[in-house]
């Protein structure tokens, strides 16, 4: 499989894949970290259930995790790119004849779908790490103008910017596998975007605003909580089980679509 | 020894059937043509011999391994399936490279196949600034990177220039020199006639023909294309030639007499005979192409009504 990772590494590297998803992850960062410095300083807050991003208060911006909490904030935001760039470079292998190399080349399906996956892993790692980053270096000056107080902030820094940065990284691979499950069955980048994000911006929101209908478990707002190191609504290790469950029952379903289904086009 | 046998091989895809019980084996070494109209069953044929598609019955092998485990020879067989398919903003160089780690090669193959199809030099660029001959050059190097026993190659030729069609003509006689076999699919039948030493015919998902170009090319029979001087003449030749015996087919501007080359005076003496002059009387050999459409069908009409006839076979 080491093959297939190295070979999907290589592929990997065009330079409008790579600036398109480390730049919209720099833009969410630093658009996140100014908006949500602009409303806790302001006292204010989104309406409940709004899609896609989740403000802290501004006791708990004021607090040691305050530092990285514009990641969690922005999460749903790095999930959709996320999403959308595991479901081009999957899909673009269809739209572009390559898998019919690939499966000539390597017809040990799964270990082309393998070394796909952990490829995109070992990416989203790196574009969690340049949110995080850019994090830091966004939401340090937004504070200092916004008058709030970062006092706490150097408490437990280390250990702080790490959870946070598992936390992220864990929430995007679910994301990604999303992307890539359903471009699998698409074989469509667009179709993939429009169904993960119209899952997340209209389903998932109207769900919400259904009261009677319990959401804790739905895939984007377990995600959520697994950027968030957990929710009052749930547990981390709650979020953690299910977006596991949901990662494992999407990989499962893509690897027996991918093994079996005819490579036509 | 056989390269590719196929038995009672099936394909079909809902109501169209695109292999029929297909039946053939291709000899080890040398270029085997793979002809057929549209729609004949060729790439559904590649397709399952790569393992991207599977039969719906009947079986198949290549390199003695059935194509239900296609990783016990993929490693063996290079191939070039329809056009060209790279990612565009990465080099050609970075192109090969990613295919040569999957198939777990040293990378000097990749300055190796670069060289063999001349495109050192231009190996740094981005692929999308590549003209279609420089993409389907590339295919081809792609499909040498494992130095294969097998090449599959689908349209070789399509895109390049003349010279590069000459170059890819000598390449598929060297590789099969070599003593590598190369099956190459291609409606360019003058190029499959050029280089091929083995010929199989497809229609309908149906085996027309296999065995060795020379064979096939025994059934060219010589043909004298005529023309009258004034085109006003042309109905009247050609009443003269059918009252003689002769079969006549109008092809272009010409009366296409089935008639061998000692004929030739026998015909012009006819004309004269009719009141016609003769502007041109050209003996001729039928090509390969004359016999294909002759076995395959020269029209859309006559293919569309075959297939009609064929009753829910491959459109």
């Amino acid at each position: 499989m080491l093959a297939a990772v190295r070979s999907e590494l290589t592929r990997l590297r065009q330079p409008r894949l790579l600036v398109t998803w480390f730049g919209l992850m720099t833009l969410f960062a630093v658009m996140i970290n100014t908006i949500m410095i602009t409303f806790a300083s302001g006292g204010g807050s989104l309406p409940p259930g709004a899609p896609g991003v989740a403000f802290p208060t501004l006791a708990e911006l004021e607090s040691p995790s305050g530092l990285m909490s514009g990641l969690a904030a922005a999460s749903s935001m790095f999930g959709m790119v996320t999403l959308s760039i595991w479901a081009v470079v999957t899909a673009g292998d269809y739209g572009s004849g390559l898998i019919r190399l690939l499966v000539a080349a390597e017809p040990r399906r799964w270990r082309l779908l393998a070394g796909k996956v952990v490829a995109l892993v070992i990416l989203t790692a790196a574009a969690t790490t340049v949110a995080a980053v850019v994090n830091v270096f966004a939401v340090l000056p937004a504070a200092g103008a916004a008058g709030i107080s970062t006092a706490a902030w150097g408490t437990d820094v280390v250990a702080v910017v790490a959870g946070a940065w598992v936390n992220l990284f864990l929430a995007l691979c679910a994301w990604g596998v999303l992307g890539l499950v359903i471009a699998t069955l698409a074989r469509s980048a667009a179709v993939a975007i429009a169904i993960g994000v119209g899952y997340v911006l209209v389903v998932e929101s109207v769900v919400k605003m259904v009261k009677d209908v319990p959401s804790d478990w739905m895939l984007g707002t377990t995600l959520n909580a697994v950027a968030s190191g957990g929710t009052a609504a749930v547990t981390y290790g709650t979020a953690l089980a299910l977006a596991l469950g949901y990662v494992a029952l999407g990989l499962v379903l893509a690897g027996v679509v991918f093994v079996r289904r005819d490579v036509t086009d | 020894m056989s390269v590719v046998t196929t038995t009672d091989l099936t394909r079909r895809f809902g109501p169209i059937t695109a292999l029929d019980r297909l039946t053939v084996e291709l000899p080890a070494a040398g270029v085997i043509g793979l002809v057929g109209p549209n729609g004949s069953g060729k790439s559904t044929l590649i397709r399952i011999l790569l393992g991207l598609i599977r039969p719906t019955s009947g079986s198949a092998t290549v390199l003695g391994s059935a194509t239900r485990s296609p990783a016990r020879y993929a490693s063996r067989v290079g191939v070039l399936v329809e056009s060209p398919a790279f990612i565009a903003g990465l080099s050609a160089r970075a192109n090969l490279v990613s295919l040569a780690r999957l198939r777990r090669l040293p990378l000097e193959r990749v300055d190796a196949v670069l060289t063999q199809v001349g495109l050192v030099g231009r190996d740094r660029e981005p692929v999308k600034r590549f003209s279609l001959g420089m993409k389907q050059r590339l295919g081809i190097a792609a499909a040498l990177l494992s130095d294969p026993e097998l090449l599959i190659l689908d349209e070789p030729t399509n895109g390049l220039d003349p010279a590069g069609i000459v170059e890819v003509r000598e390449l598929l006689r060297d590789l099969g020199r070599e003593g590598r076999t190369v099956i190459v699919s291609s409606h360019q039948l003058s190029e499959i006639e050029a280089v091929c030493d083995h010929l199989v015919v497809i229609r309908f998902g149906e085996l027309i023909f296999s065995g060795p170009m020379a064979e096939m090319l025994k059934r060219t029979r010589e043909h004298i294309d005529i023309a009258a001087e004034h085109a006003a003449d042309m109905d009247r030749l050609e009443a003269a030639l059918v009252a003689g015996g002769w079969a006549v087919t109008a092809v272009d501007d010409v009366l296409r007499v089935a008639a061998a080359a000692d004929q030739a005076a026998d015909l012009n003496r006819a004309a004269t005979a009719a009141g016609v002059t003769l502007s041109r009387l050209v003996v001729a050999q039928d090509n390969l192409e004359e016999i294909f459409l002759e076995m395959t069908g020269r029209m859309d009409g006559e293919l569309a009504s075959g297939r009609a006839a064929a009753n829910g076979k491959v459109a």
